[in-house]
């Protein structure tokens, strides 16, 4: 008696779970009268902007929308795009935009830009500050494999004031698909024939490195730089920032060495063209104290919608980040877009539909 | 070999098997007791790089998941561990229990790509209840597997004293066996829940992860498992220390559920004699 | 491996009632459907990796075991460096776990006072119930950095100047995120489950033979020897056997400090590496569906639960024909 009892009552509850999952799925529609509240959304991929939209989307949702609980995971813009093409989430988030294979896989999707970061190159050299002045020969050097160690004349050259220690670089790289590294080796290909003519490499979220060790997203790669003596890699500034670790003045166009922080960021920035290709960067800019490996970093829409809510709140979060969210951004050193960007993104932002009808950022983020 | 010789190295070999553990253990709590606070437990994360916040949502939703799993192990296991010990003599029998032995070896990753294939790209969407499933394909071998060695040991004269009775067999089992054998049989439901709560890879895979509260059995879901591999790989301090704690909390349930199964079967051995 | 008696089979019933019939009727369909399901987990797992996987194994057949290429932009897809890491690591562990394992298991079954028995095994157990990712966190924050900075040179000093072997422990360039680190804590994960069905195995060695032995004036060292482990090898074997399916399928610790594959496969175990479920755990999410990364990795998948299951398979038979033999003996010791 009580073992049949018992099955029911996990029958009953498996029942009451599978039915409450299809309940809660649907959208929530809040009191028709009062603000909209915005729903919950979820995004996923790159993690090169993820410390700005950690802040953004919860700002976001104590400043505006209450009840728009924004589930990031930043696994990398490769699968970002993989699982948006897949439409296994809301948006994704990708710092390279789409090639012409992956816009086709997914038609209609938006590739709408937020921020402005740095790729920096960060070290754990003990000894060595903060600003060691890297050129463009001696970063391809590194990541070639044929500048081995870090009193290589490469570096010595341009860093008389420091004193480098005779040991070996261990290089540290992107695992996964990234977006980061499709910035980096687009920079690399740039300045170096070696690395653009190499089948390869070249200029690719994913790239076969000749050596060095491996990291999981900016974190990863983040976290082995700062426990491994003598390593270098590539990595969003904030996450160098925020983590203590040193890292380069690149060589500009002009001559002269700039260190990545939100001032040179921004001048790069300034360079943004419309409308977004697979070609769009602002790297190696010409503007005066622009940091050379600069971009800007992509939220991945739909612009046709099927639910509203979810829509609202979409359109409502890219508005208010766009227009509103540059202290965020900021607070978590980044940079926000130049003013001239707002324009042709609002148009963007206008193409978002459910059923033909456009959808427009609602009072809650106009005011 | 001299006897006194040979136990020197037995002993010397039981103490460095034996050493890891004590390290292992004692590392975590070292690191993970300072963390542990009321807002660990109770707060969803801070925005990083700013104190304060928890990971509540984590310890929600191993339990939401892993009490899926519970739920959906349960009665498979139960009742193909009723057919090995009650009902099968055969060659199917046989083949089921080796089976379920060689199940029990399963890769926790490949738990996850068959559900990641079969669920979660099919329905677009990753969820708690996708998790729990790849949790069920990994803790359903321990409950049959380990319930049947259970049942089995409930005494033949229990049963045979019932049928003589005049009671039928399934009857027999039901109000007689099971009864008997309850507290072996929530030992093999605790070890296989610890064995849920530890698993990282399946959830990797089919809840995503998330860092908020969420009781939706369709929508991502966090666990302890999940905030542990995701805070230990960033290089974020304070997310470090984090996850010693969320490590240390895992850790203590964990073991306090093998242990304290072990205490069950003491006891219901006892009370079979 | 039960060492309980046949219950099956007990309890059917006399002249029983119709309700009583068609109760056992129902509930013998039941209980068969749900042992039934058990053996369709298997095929399912089967039979979802292998569809899953086709249209990669069709396309590269069998030289992608061999091909070190993999350039997912290309859809250029080779496995070996992959296969070689989790060889390797599983290799690294139970050279490392069974002969402590062994030991533990002797040290339970021969010399251990019978008061501490039941806690070290309580122990033992507890070891095996600590989750992965808490060895890998402890991996990165104490077995790396130990690793990088005091075993790894020393061992580089040491038995890295033995010419030929010593070409296993050179150099140091990931200063502890590598292939021996990874086969190191592995190790530490399959002892608990080596040494537990050992000690089972060992305690079903028949007393009889054993005090035979000693009343003959054997010591201790040549009853193991002579009398223990020959009789117990083939459960032994099993025991490792099954250690090695649970590191061959090890995901999250493994990938934790495993370092990464770096362009290529060098003599060292200091280098960086990967393996296969570490593979897929961390290229899954970016796997497009179109192309054929995703066919690759469930393709992987499938040679990886082919492998694992197939040698506990192996295992489970080894110990079972182990202690059919000895529980054989046993009877004809005592007639």
């Amino acid at each position: 008696m009580r073992r049949v009892k018992a099955v029911h009552l996990i029958a009953g509850l498996v029942v009451i779970a599978l039915v409450g999952a299809a309940c809660s799925s649907k959208v929530n529609n809040g009191g028709s009268s009062s603000a909209f509240k915005g729903v919950a959304l979820s995004g996923a991929g790159a993690t090169f902007p993820a410390p700005a939209y950690d802040a953004l989307f919860k700002t976001f949702q104590s400043q505006a929308e209450s009840s728009a609980a924004v589930n990031y995971q930043a696994v990398g813009s490769g699968a970002g795009i993989t699982q948006i093409t897949s439409k296994t989430v809301d948006f994704g988030a990708s710092d390279a935009p789409l090639k012409d294979s992956e816009a086709a896989g997914a038609p209609g999707l938006l590739e709408i830009p937020t921020v402005l970061g740095a790729v920096v190159l960060a070290y754990n050299a003990p000894g060595v500050p903060t600003g060691l002045k890297l050129t463009p020969e001696a970063i391809s050097g590194i990541f070639l494999g044929k500048v081995k160690f870090w009193d290589d004349a490469a570096i010595k050259s341009d860093n008389s004031g420091v004193t480098l220690p005779h040991k070996e670089i261990v290089s540290v790289h992107r695992k996964d698909s990234s977006g980061t590294t499709f910035v980096f080796t687009s920079y690399l290909s740039k300045i170096s024939t070696d690395w653009a003519n190499n089948p390869k490499l070249g200029a690719a979220k994913s790239v076969t490195w000749p050596s060095g060790l491996q990291g999981d997203g900016n974190a990863g790669v983040a976290q082995k730089i700062g426990s491994v003596k003598y390593s270098i890699g590539y990595i969003e500034l904030a996450y160098a920032l925020s983590n203590t670790i040193t890292y380069a003045s690149v060589k500009a166009p002009s001559g002269d060495f700039v260190a990545p922080s939100i001032d040179s960021v921004t001048a790069a920035g300034a360079g943004l063209t419309f409308p977004i290709g697979p070609k769009t960067n602002v790297l190696q800019s010409t503007a005066a104290g622009a940091y050379p490996i600069s971009t800007t970093t992509y939220l991945l829409v739909y612009k046709d919608q099927t639910d509203k809510d979810k829509a609202q709140t979409l359109v409502d979060l890219i508005y208010w980040i766009e227009h509103k969210g540059a202290d965020s951004a900021k607070s978590q050193n980044y940079a926000p877009l130049p003013a001239s960007a707002l324009t042709p993104i609002d148009a963007l932002i206008a193409q978002i539909t459910v059923n033909g009808t456009p959808i427009t950022p609602s009072a809650a983020v106009k005011a | 070999m001299t006897n006194r010789a040979f136990t020197i190295l037995l002993w010397s070999a039981g103490i460095l098997a034996l050493l890891p553990l004590g390290f292992i253990v004692g590392y975590v709590v070292l690191k993970g007791v300072g963390i542990l606070s009321i807002h660990f437990f109770t707060k969803t994360p801070a925005i990083v790089g700013q104190p304060g916040g928890g990971i509540a949502q984590a310890f929600l939703g191993s339990a939401l998941i892993v009490g899926m799993a519970t739920l959906f192990s349960i009665p498979l296991g139960l009742l193909a561990a009723v057919y090995l010990a009650e009902y099968g003599t055969g060659r199917f029998a046989t083949v089921v229990r080796f089976l379920s032995e060689v199940l029990l070896s399963t890769p926790s990753i490949v738990a996850g790509v068959l559900v990641w294939t079969v669920v979660v790209v099919r329905l677009h969407a990753f969820s708690a209840f996708a998790g729990a499933l790849a949790i069920t394909v990994l803790m359903w071998p321990i409950i049959a597997r380990a319930s049947e060695d259970v049942i089995r040991l409930v005494p033949i004269e229990l049963r045979e004293a019932a049928t003589a009775l005049g009671t039928p067999k399934w009857k027999v089992v039901l109000r007689v066996v099971l009864p008997a054998a309850a507290s072996g049989l929530t030992n093999t439901v605790l070890l296989a829940v610890a064995r849920g709560l530890g698993e990282t890879a399946p959830v990797l895979l089919t809840s995503l992860g998330s860092e908020f509260i969420n009781w939706s059995p369709g929508k991502p879901t966090d666990t302890l498992s999940l905030r542990i591999y995701h805070y230990a790989l960033s290089p974020v301090k304070s997310w470090h220390d984090i996850a010693w704690g969320a490590a240390l909390s895992l850790l203590a349930i964990v073991l306090v559920l093998s242990i304290g199964a072990r205490y069950l079967v003491a006891r219901s051995k006892k009370g079979a004699q | 491996m039960s060492l309980t008696r046949n219950t099956a089979g007990a309890g059917t019933p006399l002249a029983g009632s119709r309700r009583a019939r068609l109760g056992d009727v129902l509930t013998n369909r039941i209980v068969a459907v749900a042992a039934a399901a058990v053996a369709a987990l298997l095929l399912l797992i089967i039979i979802v990796l292998a569809t899953g996987g086709s249209k990669a194994l069709a396309r590269f057949g069998f030289g992608f075991f061999t091909s070190t290429k993999w350039i997912p932009t290309e859809e250029i897809f080779g496995a070996a460096p992959y296969i070689f890491g989790t060889l390797i690591t599983s290799a690294i562990a139970l050279v490392l776990a069974v002969p402590v394992a062994l030991g533990l298991s002797l040290f339970v079954t021969e010399v251990c006072p019978k008061p501490l028995r039941t806690p070290i095994a309580v122990l033992s157990d507890m070891l095996a119930a600590i989750p992965s990712v808490v060895y890998g966190l402890w991996g990165i924050f104490v077995m790396v950095p130990w690793m990088g900075a005091t075993l790894e040179p020393f061992l580089g000093r040491t038995i890295g100047k033995v010419p030929g072997f010593g070409t296993l422990f050179h150099g140091n360039p990931n200063g502890g995120y590598n292939i021996f680190t990874a086969g190191v804590i592995l190790a530490v994960m399959i002892l608990p489950i080596i040494s537990s069905i050992s000690r089972e195995v060992l305690s079903a060695v028949p007393r009889d033979l054993k005090d035979g032995a000693y009343a003959l004036g054997s010591t201790r060292f040549e009853v193991v020897r002579g009398v223990t482990l020959p009789f117990a090898r083939a459960g032994l074997v099993g025991a490792s056997v099954l250690g090695l399916g649970r590191a061959l399928g090890e995901t999250i610790a493994v990938s934790m400090v495993i370092g990464g594959f770096s362009g290529h496969i060098g003599f060292s175990l200091f280098n960086g590496g990967d393996s296969i479920p570490s593979l897929i755990a961390s290229n899954f999410n970016e796997a497009t569906s179109a192309g054929l990364e995703r066919s690759m990795l469930v393709a992987l998948a499938l040679i990886l639960v082919v492998i694992s299951l197939g040698f506990a398979a192996l295992a489970r038979l080894l110990v079972r024909r182990a202690n059919r033999q000895m529980r054989a003996s046993f009877a004809r010791a005592a007639a």
